[in-house]
């Protein structure tokens, strides 16, 4: 008995069966307007930013840490590689200088969560407040313009086989986190602090550090997250918050995809796809009204979480009913 | 038709299959009122999943029937089976950590409010009243997570007696009470649960103790397998009976149940055995103290109080601590492995002093460590049971690039085949999902994989059955052969005289007593524990047949 069976059934992979769902419903209702390449290749490239922050979030909430600053995080890392190369800075060293930071970030949050023994929830909460008070006074409320070189632009918007590059490097991120949680002592030692933290340190796991290198993950990955930003959409003052939330929503749902259970990067990257293509069929249904992906991504968020409680039951049930059923029939032989 | 003419429980056909295969097959009894019913079964039989149906967590399969004083079960709905009058206290007791006795004992019955507020003094006296009854002598307003094993159970046992209305209880159920309690307090809890049957309340008694069978139980039914092998009253059954009910035909080839080191090898001779000779234990002294412990004291603000605990193990010596619920004895362990906090003391391993409160040092000197508490310190529900067994050792399964999964996977295989652990080869099972005994010898696996120099144990074999117990005191006395030290705190006196060299006697946070030899009975034990003058003469252990 596996408990992951290596089948393409429908607990493991319903996130796919929907997008299926999606694509099919609204390239029949729209076709002129969805089922193009274009469509695809906008929503992929769109939704690598969040792709890349449902990974940030990822990493702290396998060990039960959550990292809710990482959408002032991602702003702050755009405003502030664009600022420094506007100011005359080389692009790799405003990038690395802003991706650090990311993880200075982090840090902090880790000291105050693991060396103040402060709730996770509310440390970072607070952080995201601060930032974006710090956002404020170095920008003055002016949003600046995007940098007039075409080489910038170019390190996320260059297209590679229709697609641009920046979905490439949403999936080497989502490839080296993979290899760290599923694959690494590191991964293991992570999941161990989620179930139990007690149990964990009388295992031998170092509960402090890795919890606090985890928020230095998040930290470091929203950096990046933010750099990138900065390069495919030009700076923005407050695009992060909004980022946030479906972000969560789809490191949820992907708990209940693949290996059900378990919070996991590639059920979370189906998950923003699923999400986004959901978002991108009604929002051409219904001529772009403004609240579309609130919605959704909120009603997503809740949906997951419930339905990650009720499967466990329903799997068990149905095992149990096939189970009985061969019972009755060896019955009827004998 | 008065109380006593209906029978507290009736339960017929009952069946129920999970997703790894069948836990219950087709099971019938019946509890009259006012009878102990022992229920019995090796680990994994089944008996915590029937208590789950009787209880509405778990839904049986259709076709199942369950009456609680008559009246027909509705299944899946704790809520139900409470209004029918049955009452439980779980293997994993369910009380919430970080509250106190007094909100704990209300979470069943309510609060007693007034106009939507809570009445606190109202709620602490009902709770002094309940603790009273079950004569454990605590502040209600202390927290959960500070009482011993002991103090929990009897915490639990005092909020399924609560009454809540009108709603008289019918049927109280027990699974594992006194797994965890020494030796006096089960004493008291045995006169406890008789008070209970006396009101004319049907009691369900899971035990892997046999002698509580003859003790307390009118009736004991026997499950193998998830069937129903036997259900026979218990006056005129020998000893002998119930082991051949619950072991069958396995029984031909007689317990193996070793008395101390030194013995023959009891090892399977499928190389499980040299793994107990690996590198930590070579090199290792097979002469001087593996553990030498001066002047460790505890102020017992976060747990028990120790004084000045001083004393030392040999190479391949197994020592046990005995003492009452607040002795210290629950404490000892932990300290020693930094788990606790210590507050003066030196604690050396082969001559190598320990840092305070540092687990993962104490396990690169080769210290192993099973806590008493197996949910919350000892083991990870949700993950898997391979995970649960490579958690210490990843660095041995790390090659670059990745974990050696295929690797980790043989080793959990080859612990399940050692302990015998059931599911056969379920590795990849959660944790949660197996019986509480399967989930200890999980947690031995654990820790024997890393080939200990020294085996620090709370309470080892909680909830292990008769012959899963011989097992793993033959895998500790295996390791003691090649050099190990064990120090086994129990509050299982038994325990302790069949497997311990020496035994330390701890009260109010001392050491009293120190027991050698011939000395080492479990008479000799609890009077120096509850400090009875041991000038006395020892009787010998009567025997049960
Ligand atoms: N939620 C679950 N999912 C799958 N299997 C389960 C689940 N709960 C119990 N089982 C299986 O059902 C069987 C019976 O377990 P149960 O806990 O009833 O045993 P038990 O008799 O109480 O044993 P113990 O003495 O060790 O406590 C075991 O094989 C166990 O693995
Ligand atoms: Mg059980």
């Amino acid at each position: 008995m596996k408990r992951f069976p290596r089948s393409l059934g429908f607990d493991r992979f319903s996130g796919a069966y929907m997008l299926g769902a999606f694509v099919i419903v609204f390239s029949i209702w729209k076709p002129s307007l969805f089922a193009t390449t274009a469509t695809l290749h906008s929503v992929t490239a769109d939704k690598a930013i969040s792709g890349i922050l449902a990974l940030a979030i990822l990493v702290p909430l396998v060990c039960g840490v959550y990292d809710l600053s990482v959408g002032a995080t991602v702003n702050f890392a755009t405003i502030l590689s664009v600022l420094l190369v506007k100011n005359g800075w080389s692009i790799p060293l405003a990038m690395l200088i802003a991706v650090f930071l990311g993880g200075v970030i982090g840090a902090v949050n880790g000291f105050i969560v693991v060396r103040l023994k402060v709730n996770s929830f509310i440390t970072t909460l607070g952080m995201a407040s601060v930032i974006a008070a710090v956002q404020v006074i170095v920008t003055h409320n002016q949003q600046p313009l995007p940098p007039n070189i075409p080489i910038w632009n170019d390190i996320t918007q260059k297209t590679v086989l229709g697609f641009q590059v920046i979905v490439l490097y949403m999936l080497a991120i989502a490839f080296v986190v993979w290899w760290a949680l599923a694959h690494t002592p590191v991964g293991r030692y992570l999941y161990a602090i989620g179930s139990s933290p007690e149990a964990a340190r009388l295992s031998g796991v170092r509960v402090d550090a890795y919890s606090w290198l985890s928020l230095i993950a998040s930290g470091t990955i929203a950096g990046i997250a933010g750099v990138l930003y900065g390069s495919l959409t030009g700076p923005s003052l407050s695009f992060g918050g909004g980022l946030l939330l479906p972000a969560f929503a789809a490191v949820f749902l992907g708990s209940t995809q693949i290996t059900p259970g378990r919070f996991n990067v590639w059920g979370s990257v189906l998950s923003i796809y699923v999400l986004a293509t959901g978002v991108r069929g009604l929002q051409l249904v219904t001529n772009n009204v403004q609240w579309l992906d609130g919605m959704f991504s909120g009603v997503a968020l809740i949906t997951a979480v419930a339905v990650a409680v009720g499967r466990q039951r329903s799997a068990d049930e149905r095992k149990r009913r096939s189970l009985s059923s061969t019972r009755q029939l060896s019955a009827a032989d004998a | 038709m008065t109380v006593s003419e209906v029978r507290a429980l009736d339960v017929r056909a009952l069946t129920k299959t999970f997703a790894g295969g069948r836990a219950l097959d087709d099971v019938d009894f019946a509890i009259a009122a006012g009878e102990i019913h022992a229920l019995l079964g090796e680990n994994g039989s089944g008996k915590s999943t029937l208590i789950k149906v009787v209880s509405g967590f778990h839904r049986p399969d259709p076709g199942a029937t369950v009456l609680i004083g008559g009246q027909p079960l509705a299944f899946g709905s704790p809520l139900a089976s409470y209004e029918l009058g049955a009452r439980f206290v779980h293997q994993d007791l369910g009380l919430v950590e970080a509250s106190s006795i007094s909100d704990n004992l209300a979470f069943g019955p309510g609060f007693p409010t007034a106009f939507g507020t809570i009445l606190a003094r109202r709620a602490h006296a009902r709770a002094a009243r309940a603790l009273e009854q079950v004569e454990i002598d605590i502040d209600p307003d202390a927290l959960i997570g500070s009482l011993s094993p002991a103090q929990k159970t009897g915490v639990a046992v005092a909020r399924a007696l609560l009454a809540k209305g009108s709603a008289s209880v019918r049927l109280l159920v027990l699974d594992e009470p006194t797994a965890r309690l020494p030796e006096h307090e089960v004493v008291h809890l045995l006169a406890l649960v008789r008070s209970v049957a006396r009101r004319g309340i049907g009691v369900l008694y899971v035990t892997h103790r046999l002698d509580e069978v003859f003790e307390i139980a009118d009736h004991a039914t026997t499950l193998r397998d998830g069937r129903r092998v036997a259900s026979k009253p218990v006056p005129g059954l020998t000893r002998h009976d119930l082991l051949h009910d619950l072991f069958g035909a396995a029984l031909e080839h007689p317990l193996r149940m070793p008395s101390a080191a030194g013995q023959s090898p009891l090892i399977d001779a499928d190389g499980a055995a040299a793994a107990m000779s690996g590198p930590v234990l070579s090199g290792a002294l097979l002469s001087g103290a593996v553990l030498s412990v001066a002047l460790l004291s505890v102020d017992g603000l976060c747990s028990e109080v120790l004084r000045e605990v001083t004393f030392a193990i040999e190479a391949g010596e197994v020592v046990g601590v005995a003492g009452i619920t607040g002795s210290g004895r629950d404490a000892l362990c932990a300290t020693l492995f930094g788990a606790g906090r210590r507050d003066s003391g030196v604690v050396r391993v082969n001559g190598q002093p320990l840092r305070r409160a540092r687990p993962a040092e104490a396990m690169a000197q080769g210290v192993a460590y099973v806590p008493a508490e197996r949910k919350l310190q000892g083991a990870f529900m949700d993950l898997t049971a391979r995970e649960n067994i490579s958690i210490s050792n990843l660095q041995k399964l790390w090659r670059w690039p990745r974990l050696r999964r295929r690797q980790e996977g043989q080793e959990a295989r080859r612990w399940f085949d050692r302990f015998s652990i059931r599911p056969n080869g379920a590795v990849e099972q959660l944790l949660s999902t197996f019986s509480g005994g399967n989930q200890q010898k999980v947690v031995f696996g654990k820790w024997f994989q890393r080939q200990p120099v020294l085996f620090l144990l709370d309470e080892p074999t909680q909830g292990v059955d008769v012959s899963a117990k011989a097992e793993l005191h033959a895998a500790l006395f295996e390791a003691a052969r090649s050099g190990a030290g064990v120090l086994i705190s129990s509050s299982d006196v038994e325990e302790l005289a069949t497997t311990c060299d020496r035994v330390l006697v701890l009260r109010s946070g001392r050491i009293v007593a120190e027991l050698r030899g011939a000395e080492v009975s479990p008479h000799a034990m609890s009077r120096a524990a509850l400090g009875i003058d041991h000038q006395e003469p020892i009787l010998p252990q009567g025997t049960m047949t």
